[in-house]
């Protein structure tokens, strides 16, 4: 094998090699970083510790003028969306088909108001509560308020008519008096706020119960809903905003910022990976083209290598030992590049978020070495590609 | 191997050429092992093509040539390099050495892949060719004949059933030329090999079994 190496390593040009070196070296240190930021700052733009999550769209049809609008979703609109791949479940609100009396005794004044019930089915509530339920023999209906409704109290009104600030509990704690009247019949029912939703910004009651009333009080079996409910795996999906724009939906609760910053995070990535791949591809031609360049220039000592009975695999050593070295190397030096700048990163990043965020080079490398073996396996095939058509007779 | 068979064989650029007056193109010729053949031709006859086809490096003939039965024109690469290695070995007229290479150095690379002599013996064989003060020179600084017998040496470091000696003695003188032969018949006697030698004039003293005209 040296004196295979003695023959052939003439002609190896280092500038060649070099520029195939600091061309890939460049190329694998953008793909890793970009995969590596990427995993990095995802968890803090999703998942449980987000800064604020919203997975959630509520969708309603535009209303466009005074008066009554068809503003409903049929059937086949709704399993249309269920059909669609960003959407992972839709949920119908239903709306009250009855007039609803509310009253509450307090600081010795009784205030009364009309009111409005709606449901949504459990699986999209972002409140648990185990009064969530609801029992026909029982007077008692469960009802789950807008948290911003408390808040505008405590912060708006109560300043304004010299009202104490309440708290939650407090509320829970409270009864209401609430009557439904319609299809002839009325009825007197205790209303209790077993919970607060930062996720739906409407007076909730449960599911079960609205089929209930509707049927008894309403006269009416089911409704068409007028808003749905989208749980989606990415809010800001470009696919998701198009479709809701092609149909004419308008959506109620905007995605976060932070699906925004999500959303041009994945574009910056995938942008960076581009120019990686253009990098790793361009170093690759660089490469392919240096060997084809050195098997021409020692084209007659390989093939006499292959006259004198050398089979091609052992010939094309030398040359699949330059490619091995030369990128396990380049994915080196490439994972140590990562490994600093992860450092300087990520100790911003904590300051920023203001708790301490663990990251794992473990995507770098993982990715780094898929990679690496993919050029690498490239680089025998096409050297052995080539040593075999020079021994194959002429 | 026991036999190479040509079968009808004729380089393509004779294929048109009507009345070709040849022993072996165009003809049925069976090589055996064993037996010693002298191949003698004018220049452009083909004779350097006709090593080149039985040895695989060349395919641009007609016809049909058989080793032990089977046609090479289906032998793979990696089937040439178990013939290169362990059934024919060869002397090329153009010899094959690597210039950059010494003399010693161009015998082991190809030693080292068929593990055929010992340093010792290879060495020996430098002394009887009376070149063994060039061991260590580089190839293409040594005279053609100096070169001639060094490939003749790599071309003995393998095991082989025939072995093909294109114009082996061309830049020998008489006395070189038959201490080449001793050591040609030699080896080939202690393996049962057979000889194939082409010549356009001067050619090996060996008592030839068959002699043919190109």
């Amino acid at each position: 094998m040296i004196l295979i190496w003695q023959l052939l390593r003439k002609h190896i040009s280092i500038f060649e090699l070099a520029i195939f070196f600091v061309a890939n070296l460049i190329g694998m240190t953008v793909i890793l970083a970009g995969v590596q930021l990427y995993s990095d700052l995802k968890p803090m733009l999703s998942g449980e510790q987000a800064l604020i999550g919203s997975d959630y769209l509520v969708i309603t049809h535009p209303v466009k003028r005074v008066g009554i609008n068809a503003t409903s979703f049929s059937s086949e609109d709704i399993a249309d969306l269920v059909n669609q791949e960003f959407v992972e479940s839709v949920g119908a609100f239903s709306a009250s088909k009855f007039e609803v009396d509310g009253s509450i005794v307090f600081n010795g004044r009784r205030l009364s108001t009309m009111l409005f019930f709606e449901s949504v089915p459990d699986e999209f509530l972002d409140v648990e509560s185990r009064g969530w339920k609801f029992d026909a023999n029982s007077s008692i209906i469960p009802i789950i308020i807008p948290r911003n409704y408390l808040n505008l109290y405590n912060f708006g009104f109560s300043a304004t008519q010299q009202l104490p600030q309440i708290t939650e509990d407090m509320i829970k704690s409270v009864s209401l008096d609430i009557r439904l009247l319609g299809n002839g019949m009325a009825g007197e029912f205790v209303g209790r706020i077993v919970g607060f939703s930062n996720r739906i910004n409407t007076i909730l009651v449960p599911e079960e119960f609205m089929v209930w009333a509707n049927a008894y009080y309403g006269g009416v079996e089911s409704v068409e809903p007028t808003r749905l409910i989208l749980k989606v795996g990415n809010p800001s999906d470009p696919a998701l905003m198009a479709y809701l724009a092609d149909q004419n939906y308008e959506i109620e609760n905007q995605p976060s910022e932070s699906s925004k910053a999500l959303f041009i995070l994945k574009v910056c990535v995938a942008i960076i990976i581009c120019i990686g791949v253009l990098f790793t591809v361009l170093s690759l031609i660089i490469l392919t083209l240096s060997i084809y360049l050195l098997l021409q220039k020692n084209i007659t000592k390989l093939e006499n290598l292959v006259l004198i009975g050398y089979p091609p695999a052992r010939v094309a050593v030398p040359y699949n030992l330059i490619a091995l070295v030369l990128n396990l190397t380049i994915l080196a030096v490439s994972l140590v590049i990562i490994f600093l700048s992860q450092d300087l990163y990520m100790a911003q990043l904590s300051e920023i978020a203001g708790y301490e965020i663990s990251s794992s080079p473990m995507v770098a490398i993982l990715v780094g070495i898929a990679f690496t073996a993919l050029i690498i396996t490239f680089n025998f095939f096409i050297i052995n590609r080539k040593i075999r058509s020079i021994s194959r007779k002429r | 191997m026991n036999e190479i068979k040509l079968h009808y064989v004729v380089p393509e650029i004779f294929a048109q050429r009507e009345g070709l007056s040849s022993d072996i193109w165009r003809s049925d010729i069976v090589f055996e092992r064993g037996k010693s053949y002298l191949i003698k031709a004018v220049s452009g006859t083909g004779k350097s093509s006709l090593c080149s086809y039985m040895y695989g490096q060349r395919g641009d003939y007609r016809g049909d040539i058989l080793f032990d039965g089977e046609n090479i024109s289906s032998f793979t690469t990696n089937r040439w390099c178990d013939v290169r290695q362990r059934e024919i070995s060869i002397l090329f007229q153009d010899l094959k050495l690597f210039g950059e290479l010494t003399a010693l150095q161009n015998v082991e690379i190809k030693n080292n892949i068929t593990n055929t002599k010992s340093l010792a013996e290879i060495v020996s064989l430098f002394e009887e060719l009376g070149i063994v003060d060039k061991l260590h020179a580089r190839a293409d600084h040594m005279s053609f004949g100096q070169q001639q017998r060094v490939a003749l040496i790599r071309a003995l470091c393998q095991p082989y059933d025939f072995i093909l000696l294109d114009e082996p003695i061309s830049h020998l003188d008489d006395c070189n030329s038959d201490i080449m032969r001793d050591i040609v018949v030699r080896e080939a006697k202690q393996r049962g090999a057979g000889i194939i030698a082409t010549s356009i004039g001067k050619h090996m003293n060996i008592d030839y079994d068959i002699c043919l005209s190109l």
